[in-house]
């Protein structure tokens, strides 16, 4: 059986999810026989082209972030996200909480540890947006939530949509922290 | 005929009348989510998860609120309402901060566990981010606004458990908060810092500082045992992870024994002074240092050689009772005294004294009835008492009967009203002028034909011939009118009950003590042969200690040596004014004190969670203490100390 195509990004996050998918250890071995990683963080390629399942860890946090995650929706036939940023928002949305001004101000300008502090600007920067999980931006097909996902859960929703079912996290292994 | 028949999910089923239909299904072990739901608290049905379908209802509806009645069909688990549940979870998860990786209550949150058993893994509402407060300014608790679902628990366990009515909503609609008086912080309310609100709520949202980030419930231990804190005995969960406290909670909130007060539930979680590790002696330059046992032993056996008779001991009621007995025999025998106390053995002797006036040879504190008559009472009369202060759920116990049965309160104290909220009526005597009161009130009583004559009361009435009622404002400074409204209140009440306390005794009234329960008697408030009269006592086994005989009383004024053992009770004014005078002081204790830094032998002793034993509370109830924590660092318990000094001093000693 040809193996199966899986393209991964990372957007607003702190890549805990993937690290949490390294950690399946020796499982790895057996997933590796079946799936083919191509466009990941691990594999550092950055263009996608075509593949089966496609995988989002993070929220969506700026314009980048976005074009990423259409991308990559456009280029998948399924889209698993991970992690509660990608499905609810999580802790990188708790900055909704402040206006864009008010958030950037206090990271460039008024931590403790900063002097003559300025917020950067240039047109490669893409604005900040409104914090959102990935279904408020594009379509998802199935969701591992967690902070992270337990190694279990994506191992359970990697074996599921080998074999060919949808995948829902059960109760006994669904975790938010 | 209370039965009824219902259908639930096709299942014939009973329940009784009364009941709702959330009732019926959780006695027939059908499984009905709730959030809003706490077992003995009323329902108001806020969060709708225990939607169910009834036939004929056009629409589900909250079974926790809907009265069960003979024929209904139920239905609770279809896919259209498992459907209701997601969509109302995912409404209460959009409408507040309910991100579970940084709340200190993730893992043990309801909201969370209804969220993995409906296996919302995706939310398909905007969230609304709301910047909602943190109440942080309590002592022991934190209100996070932002993790509250409204539910109300908090709400409803303020009132109806805690009669404390601090909390309520404010606002309206989605703006709804949960409020503490006009919208004060908590620590600048009418919160009593029971707890009972922390424990109710299912989520983040109302959290004790103590106990933050100390362990998780399913990584504790959970013992039962009994608070040291005051003479109630009120039964606590203790929580324990690696030989530490982690929280105190109520094992039956809403029962009617169930509440907690501060003390049970947030002071023995607080930081305490150093603890005593070693048995320390005075050194040539005159400072307290650690030794071993037998050098402790030694200097105690040399002093008692040279100072026959002269020797007293003292020991704290927060101790058992098997330690008690044991504490007596070693001052009997070992030290060869008589002279032996409890640290609150005068107020003892003046109840005492006041009982035996009234019923000679009577049973003694056996005539004072359970502390349940309180919550049935409608009239109480507090007499040179604090309970707030000193037995707090006796409070709340006056306050739930004033909340629910509309009880009328009366307050007799010469400094203050302690119920200032609730008072009826305060009548303010002069410090000490308690009996003059009293009989007064006594005389009204019977001019106006309130009181119930028997055979029992007859020498009362003599007695208060002397009292002529023209010169009540003289001798009171008392309105007729104030006292004339207290002996209607109290001589038509159907069940009166009488508390006196700490304040009364000090001024050494038997003699109100004695009027307090003739007033009892000639009103027929009786249960049994009790009568509705309590006496506040300050620790845990206070009635066991005294009823062993230990209050007895210092013979000397102040006796050549004194072994004190204090065990972890904090040393007060009177005391330390007290032992000051002693020339040879030997002090068993949990914590460096005052107390522990005047004596010349002091020993270790463990704290209430390393000890067990039995004890008595006030109202004469057998209960149990349980050892919660292993002793710190292998320490010794009172009682092995104590036949340990025995034995190197000759006196074989046993633990009855």
């Amino acid at each position: 059986m040809a193996k199966i195509k899986v393209a991964s990004a990372w957007l607003d996050c702190c890549s805990g999810c993937h690290m949490s998918f390294l950690d399946l250890d020796e499982a790895l071995i057996d997933l590796a026989g079946a799936i083919e990683l191509t466009a990941t963080p691990i594999t550092d390629i950055k263009e996608f082209s075509p593949v089966d399942l496609g995988i989002i860890e993070g929220a969506v946090s700026n314009e980048h972030d976005e074009k990423v995650a259409k991308d990559l929706r456009a280029n998948c036939k399924i889209l698993m996200v991970w992690g509660d940023c990608a499905c609810f928002g999580g802790i990188v949305s708790m900055r909704n909480l402040f206006s864009t001004e008010e958030v950037l101000r206090r990271y460039y300008i008024e931590t403790e540890s900063t002097k003559d502090g300025k917020v950067p600007s240039s047109e490669d920067i893409p604005p900040l947006t409104k914090v959102r999980p990935i279904n408020e931006v594009v379509k998802v097909d199935c969701y591992v939530p967690g902070c992270p996902p337990s190694p279990k859960a994506i191992h359970y929703a990697l074996t599921e949509l080998l074999e060919g079912r949808i995948p829902i996290v059960p109760s006994e292994i669904m975790r938010f922290d | 005929m209370n039965e009824i028949n219902l259908t639930i999910n096709g299942r014939q089923v009973k329940g009784k009348k009364g009941d709702t239909v959330l009732e019926v299904c959780q006695a027939n072990g059908i499984d009905v989510p709730t959030l809003c739901h706490l077992d003995g608290l009323s329902d108001v049905g806020a969060c709708r998860m225990c939607v169910v379908e009834i036939e004929k209802e056009r629409r589900p509806v909250p079974s926790c609120t809907y009265p069960a009645r003979d024929g209904l069909v139920v239905k609770t688990d279809t896919e259209q309402l498992e459907k209701y549940r997601r969509q109302i979870l995912e409404l209460l998860f959009t409408e507040r901060n309910h991100f579970c990786m940084f709340c200190e209550q993730s893992g043990d949150c309801e909201l969370q566990k209804l969220a993995y058993r409906y296996q919302m893994d995706n939310v398909r509402y905007p969230y609304t981010f709301p910047s909602l407060s943190v109440d942080s300014l309590s002592d022991y608790l934190v209100i996070d606004h932002n993790r509250c679902v409204l539910c109300g628990r908090c709400v409803r366990a303020c009132n109806e458990v805690a009669a404390s009515r601090t909390l309520d909503f404010s606002h309206r609609g989605w703006k709804t908060l949960i409020a503490a008086d006009m919208e004060q912080s908590l620590g600048e309310s009418s919160c009593l810092l029971c707890g009972a609100c922390v424990q109710a709520c299912p989520t983040g949202a109302i959290f004790s500082k103590l106990s933050l980030y100390k362990g998780k419930t399913d990584e504790c231990q959970q013992i039962t045992t009994v608070c040291p804190g005051c003479g109630v005995g009120c039964e606590l969960n203790v929580l324990v992870k690696d030989n530490n406290l982690v929280r105190i909670e109520a094992p039956r909130l809403t029962e009617p024994r169930g509440p907690l007060c501060r003390m049970g539930r947030f002071e023995l979680l607080e930081p305490t002074p150093p603890r005593i590790g070693s048995p320390l002696v005075r050194n040539k330059e005159g400072e307290l240092e650690e030794c071993s046992l037998s050098r402790a032993v030694q200097v105690i056996a040399e002093k008692l050689a040279v100072t026959k008779d002269g020797f007293a001991g003292m020991i704290s009621t927060r101790i058992p009772t098997e330690t008690i007995a044991l504490f007596n025999k070693f001052v009997g025998e070992v030290l060869g005294s008589d002279s032996i106390d409890t640290i609150d053995g005068a107020g003892y002797r003046v109840i005492s004294e006041g009982i035996k006036r009234f019923q000679n040879n009577g049973k003694g504190l056996g005539i004072e009835c359970p502390i349940e008559e309180i919550l049935e009472a409608d009239c109480i009369v507090v007499v040179g008492a604090d309970p707030e202060k000193t037995n707090p759920i006796i409070g709340t116990f006056i306050r739930r009967a004033l909340n629910r049965r509309k009880a009328k309160l009366i307050v007799i104290d010469s400094s203050r009203d302690v119920f200032p909220l609730w008072t009826e009526l305060w009548l303010k005597p002069e410090a000490g002028n308690e009996e003059d009161i009293l009989n007064f009130l006594a005389k009204i009583i019977i001019d106006n034909c309130l009181a119930r004559q028997d055979r029992t009361g007859g020498e009362f009435f003599r007695s208060l011939s002397r009292y002529e009622i023209g010169e009540v404002s003289r001798i009171t400074s008392i309105e007729r009118k104030r006292l004339e409204l207290a002996a209607e209140l109290y001589g038509r009440a159907e069940r009166g009950v009488i508390i006196y306390g700490e304040e009364l005794l000090r001024s050494q009234a038997a003699g109100s003590i004695t009027t307090l329960l003739n007033l009892a008697n000639i009103t027929g408030n009786k249960v049994g042969d009790k009568l509705r009269v309590i006496s506040l006592k300050p620790c845990v086994n206070s009635r066991g200690a005294w009823e062993l005989g230990l209050a007895k009383g210092i013979k000397q004024d102040k006796p050549k040596g004194l072994y004190l053992l204090l065990a972890d009770e904090r040393d007060g004014k009177e005391l330390l004014d007290w032992v000051g005078g002693v020339d040879f002081l030997v002090v068993q204790a949990s914590y460096y004190s005052s107390v522990t830094s005047m004596a010349d032998v002091v020993l270790p002793s463990p704290i209430w969670a390393e000890r067990q034993g039995k004890c008595v509370s006030m109202d004469g109830r057998a209960l149990e203490l349980k050892q919660v924590l292993q002793p710190k660092d292998g320490l010794l318990q009172d009682q092995e100390i104590i036949i340990e000094i025995s034995r190197r001093l000759g006196h074989k000693l046993i633990l009855s």
